[in-house]
């Protein structure tokens, strides 16, 4: 599974989605992405990577592109390959 | 729901308060008779889902919490298992007759949750800080008093609450990002205390959010030469007896609680051992007799000697005086 599928993944747990969905959302856009989904959709995200995120980035993952781009900067997630 | 290392880790950053939320839920769905009530804070409560979910199930009485035990015990004396929500101070201290009339006299059967409870509310101050509530809880009569460690002990301590036909008052305490102390799946029982770490030479007698502290300053304690075991009192009152005699093989018992030292867990434990013939010193850590400026959360707890590094030095040094 390659960064990018993983970290799809991890909506698609934690919201019980679509892939397809997953790749546009944003924080509250669904009511299963509340404050407390939120929490869900963090931990499914550490899970996937081998990572804690601190508790900032915690508050502002508030989309999926936010996301993305949070990981490749701070987590050293690579998404390209 | 499913125990497993995502969820425990969502229920710690949730903290106690968010996990209620998602714990009643899942609560809820195993009987249409339970019910919950708040006093205006529902959001704050987690409720917030539940009440979309279920709105004829959901009852904002306003900010009168008074009232909302009084409707509680009704609505119990009627069938339904009511869990009545608000702020911990305003539930034990504002409600306090209404508790003892309806929960501890005539014992109806509701479920009193209190959160925010200790320090937890930081920046609200005393007016918000619930470090008294145990004290005057635990002198009413049939009432049980549950005090979860962690996010998973809320979801047992909820669906314990829930099973029992009692009135019960559960204390959530702690902030957002509370630690983790059961990593796995475990046996909750009511009265039943846990202990999480075993020692030779003290026993500490903890609750709530103290847990995490209390096994932070038992390893401290270990590099100093001293063997501490670590006892995780949930259940307050009725209070595991049986772990406390077994406790009295030590040479020190400390209790460590975010309350006041008057009333709470530590006032708990002394009443049994001072029936007991062989009993070792006992030291009671908590708040004093005093209220001290507001801060947040680890402020308040270092101005009241509550840190892991102020526990085990105090606790050293009594065990070295008890030992000379």
């Amino acid at each position: 599974m390659t960064n990018v599928e993983k970290y799809t993944q991890a909506f698609v747990d934690a919201f019980s989605i679509d892939a397809e969905t997953a790749m546009t959302l944003k924080f509250q856009q669904i009511p299963a992405w509340d404050s407390v989904g939120h929490m869900g959709l963090v931990a499914q995200i550490e899970e996937q990577f081998g990572i804690m995120m601190e508790p900032d980035d915690i508050v502002d993952l508030n989309s999926f592109d936010k996301g993305k781009e949070m990981l490749g900067a701070k987590y050293g997630v690579d998404f390209a390959s | 729901m499913e125990i497993n290392p995502i969820t425990i880790r969502t229920l710690s950053m949730l903290g106690q308060r968010g996990v209620f939320g998602l714990a009643f839920m899942d609560v809820a769905e195993t009987d249409r008779n339970i019910i919950a009530l708040s006093a205006d804070l529902c959001n704050t409560s987690g409720l917030d889902r539940f009440r979309t979910k279920y709105p004829d199930r959901f009852f904002n009485v306003g900010i009168a919490e008074q009232n909302m035990v009084g409707v509680a015990a009704g609505l119990a004396a009627a069938g339904y298992v009511p869990f009545a929500t608000t702020f911990a101070n305003f539930a034990a201290l504002r409600s306090c007759e209404q508790v003892r009339h309806f929960l501890g006299y005539m014992k109806e059967n509701v479920k009193l949750v209190g959160f925010g409870a200790g320090f937890s509310f930081g920046m609200f101050g005393t007016t918000h800080y619930a470090l008294e509530d145990v004290a005057v809880l635990r002198a009413i009569n049939n009432l049980v008093i549950l005090n979860p460690a962690d996010g998973l002990e809320v979801l047992k301590a909820t669906h314990a609450a829930a099973k029992i036909n009692a009135p019960v008052y559960i204390r959530l305490s702690g902030v957002m990002n509370n630690p983790i102390i059961y990593k796995s799946d475990y046996v909750f029982e009511i009265g039943k205390a846990i202990t999480l770490r075993e020692g030779m030479d003290v026993s500490i007698i903890t609750t709530g959010s103290m847990v995490d502290l209390a096994l932070k300053a038992a390893a401290l304690l270990e590099a100093d030469g001293v063997s501490a075991e670590v006892v995780n009192m949930h259940t307050i009152k009725p209070l595991d007896v049986y772990a406390v005699e077994k406790a009295c093989a030590k040479k020190l018992i400390v209790t460590v609680e975010e309350h006041s030292r008057i009333g709470g867990l530590g006032s708990a434990v002394a009443e049994v051992l001072t029936s007991n013939t062989r009993r070792p010193i006992q030291i009671i850590l908590g708040t004093g007799d005093e209220y001290l400026h507001a801060g947040d959360f680890q402020h308040m707890l270092e101005s009241h000697g509550l840190t892991a590094l102020q526990i085990a030095k105090k606790i050293s040094n009594t065990y070295k005086e008890v030992v000379k």
